[in-house]
């Protein structure tokens, strides 16, 4: 889909969205280990 | 609640709507009153996103919900994070591009008005209702727990909220939220800290965890398939992607949130940074409930929560069962804490296996202190007491109440204020601007001024602000009104994702098949609810996937001619 995003906008963007699902996937492992440890 | 208390709350929750008032102050055109202006920065969307999806519930029952079934909940927040970022990469660009103020107006240039008229009906419907509940779940507990009027509590509440929200428009909405959400966090952080540090000396903070977590209070994170289980990774991982999505999209109480000042990449920020702190903030929030949990392991806790239905049941004559009740629940509590402390004394001498079966013993004792409350409830019932909430939501307000010092009672009350006037704020400005932008100017008055079309988008909002006070003031007629509504939000918000997605992805489909494809999703969602007995967050997927499915059908088939966009 076409968001308008000129490219170095668009890889500026997709940087941003990876850092997100990778603070997301930190967070989910994190209370997994959580869930380990005290559970 | 002294003095202080009321000075602090007062104080707390006057200040930040005059603050507001005084930000705002002058004259605004239709765009600056309903998108505000770019002097809004992400840091603001993202604290008002993050107040909007929030409310009371979520400071009043969640630490309850835990201190009841654990921190499992947390999984439900779990589709969240990837539902924002395609919100972030799909939706907030073409909103921006086209300008729109409504959501539903993108439904209108896309296909047709009366597909836009369609998602702003569903929307106007489910929201109108669910802004009074909002008003309404809040306002029940604090009256019951500090002998309010419950009318005046509604009043209070609805009252200060319509008189800003209608002033400012959705400026005002934003700076105030930004601050409420700022006092909500503070608030809640030092609540954390002072049940930390009331927490029995007998344990360390480890050691509380180890044994919280040996009575189930801690699973956070369950990768069970099995469909019966209530929360898991799974379901919250696919379900709440669902509900995220369109909650997000499609529910103009948020889509108002970010498309505030204007700018791409400030909006984008905002809902990243709500991807990136909400499953922590929960997490505290479910963990504060655990640690309340705790604490009243050692300190004897209420065999009912909701003090005030206790004592209206021993009044109507009902006291000899609930003492028999009480008598039994106090043997348990003290059976507990003394297995307790014996499990996780340092100085121990159980064995493994007698330390297994000790922490065996210790969760038949919890079950049964469990069935006992549950029993009290039964009595209660009896005694023609019916309380309308879970006594769980009654859990961290006694807990407030009997266990912090001053003034900070005054902040906790104030953080559950302000956490309803900001969910309410936004709810009205959105149910002002949609009626406003996708009714009354393509429908009523189509070559207005900008200021008659400012003027209208405030009465509108006034209107909608009495019309949930209206629905708080009568809620307590209807049972089970907070459950009402949320499956009232699932009933209607999978038909209205599918409007969405299918004008984002469906190229090829036109505005008359999706209109139709919408209300036979609605109708099939209706049947489902009325006929069958699944779970109500599967309606969110049923709906959207409905429409989905039967739009390019209906396209490929009886509307095979193509049409024109025309709405507005």
């Amino acid at each position: 889909m076409n968001t308008g995003d000129d490219k170095p906008d668009a890889r500026f963007w997709r940087k941003a969205y990876g850092l997100a699902l990778s603070i997301f996937a930190v967070e989910v492992v994190l209370l997994y280990l959580f869930t380990v440890r005290f559970a | 609640m002294n003095r202080l208390d009321y000075l602090v709350l007062i104080a707390t929750i006057l200040a930040i709507p005059l603050y507001g008032l005084w930000r705002t102050r002058g004259r605004a055109s239709l765009r600056q009153y309903l998108r505000g202006d770019a002097s809004i920065r992400w840091a603001t969307i993202g604290l008002s996103v993050l107040a909007t999806q929030a409310g009371p519930i979520t400071f009043l029952s969640m630490p309850g919900q835990a201190y009841e079934s654990g921190i499992g909940f947390i999984q439900n927040y779990f589709g969240q994070p990837l539902a924002l970022i395609i919100v972030c990469a799909v939706f907030v660009p073409i909103y921006q591009r086209l300008k729109v103020y409504t959501a539903y107006q993108y439904l209108g240039k896309r296909f047709d008005r009366k597909t836009q008229l369609l998602g702003a009906f569903l929307f106007l419907v489910q929201r109108g209702i669910a802004a009074g509940i909002t008003i309404y779940a809040p306002a029940i507990i604090l009256s019951a727990v500090l002998g309010w009027r419950l009318d005046l509590t509604i009043w209070l509440a609805g009252g200060v909220v319509i008189i800003y929200t209608v002033a400012g428009g959705t400026k005002i909405v934003s700076i105030t939220q930004r601050y409420q959400m700022i006092v909500i966090l503070v608030g809640m952080a030092i609540a954390f800290a002072v049940a930390v540090y009331r927490l029995s000396p007998d344990l360390s903070f480890q050691n509380t965890l180890s044994v919280a977590g040996k009575m189930g209070k801690l699973e956070a994170v369950d990768f069970s398939v099995d469909p019966h289980r209530r929360y898991t990774f799974w379901s919250g991982l696919i379900g709440g992607f669902f509900l995220a999505l369109s909650y997000f999209g499609a529910d103009q109480s948020q889509v108002g949130r970010y498309l505030v000042g204007g700018s791409l990449k400030e909006s984008r920020l905002g809902l990243l940074f709500n991807a990136a702190v909400k499953v922590p903030m929960q997490f505290f929030i479910l963990l504060l409930g655990a640690i309340v949990f705790m604490f009243y392991q050692f300190e004897k806790p209420p065999l009912f929560f909701n003090q005030p239905a206790y004592q209206r049941a021993v009044a109507n004559g009902h006291g000899p069962p609930l003492a028999a009740l009480q008598t039994q629940f106090d043997d348990v509590f003290v059976q507990k804490r003394a297995l307790i402390r014996e499990v996780s004394s340092a100085s121990s001498q159980l064995s493994p296996n007698e330390r297994e079966m000790a922490i065996t013993k210790l969760r038949g004792l919890d079950a049964q202190a469990r069935e006992l409350r549950d029993r009290s409830k039964t009595v209660l019932e009896q005694a023609g007491v019916d309380p309308k909430n879970k006594d769980s939501d009654y859990v961290f307000i006694t807990f407030i109440l009997q266990q912090m010092p001053h003034g900070l009672v005054g902040l906790l009350i104030a953080v559950i204020l302000c956490a309803t006037m900001s969910a309410v704020a936004a709810t009205l400005n959105a149910l002002g601007s949609t009626t406003a932008i996708d009714f009354y100017r393509p429908l009523i008055r189509p070559h207005a001024s900008d200021h008659h079309y400012v003027v209208a988008a405030k009465a509108l909002t006034a209107l909608w602000g009495l019309i949930a006070i209206g629905v708080a003031s009568f809620a307590s007629l209807v049972e089970n009104l907070i459950e009402a509504g949320n499956i009232l939000g699932s009933v209607f918000y999978g038909s209205i994702l599918g409007l969405f997605l299918a004008a984002f992805f469906i190229r090829r489909v036109k505005g008359s098949a999706v209109f139709f494809g919408g209300l036979a999703a609605q109708a099939l969602v209706f049947i489902l609810f009325a006929t069958t007995n699944i779970g109500y967050l599967w309606y969110n997927l049923i709906g959207c996937t409905a429409v989905l499915v039967l739009a390019p059908i209906l396209q490929q088939t009886i509307f095979r001619r193509t049409e024109v966009p025309t709405g507005v």
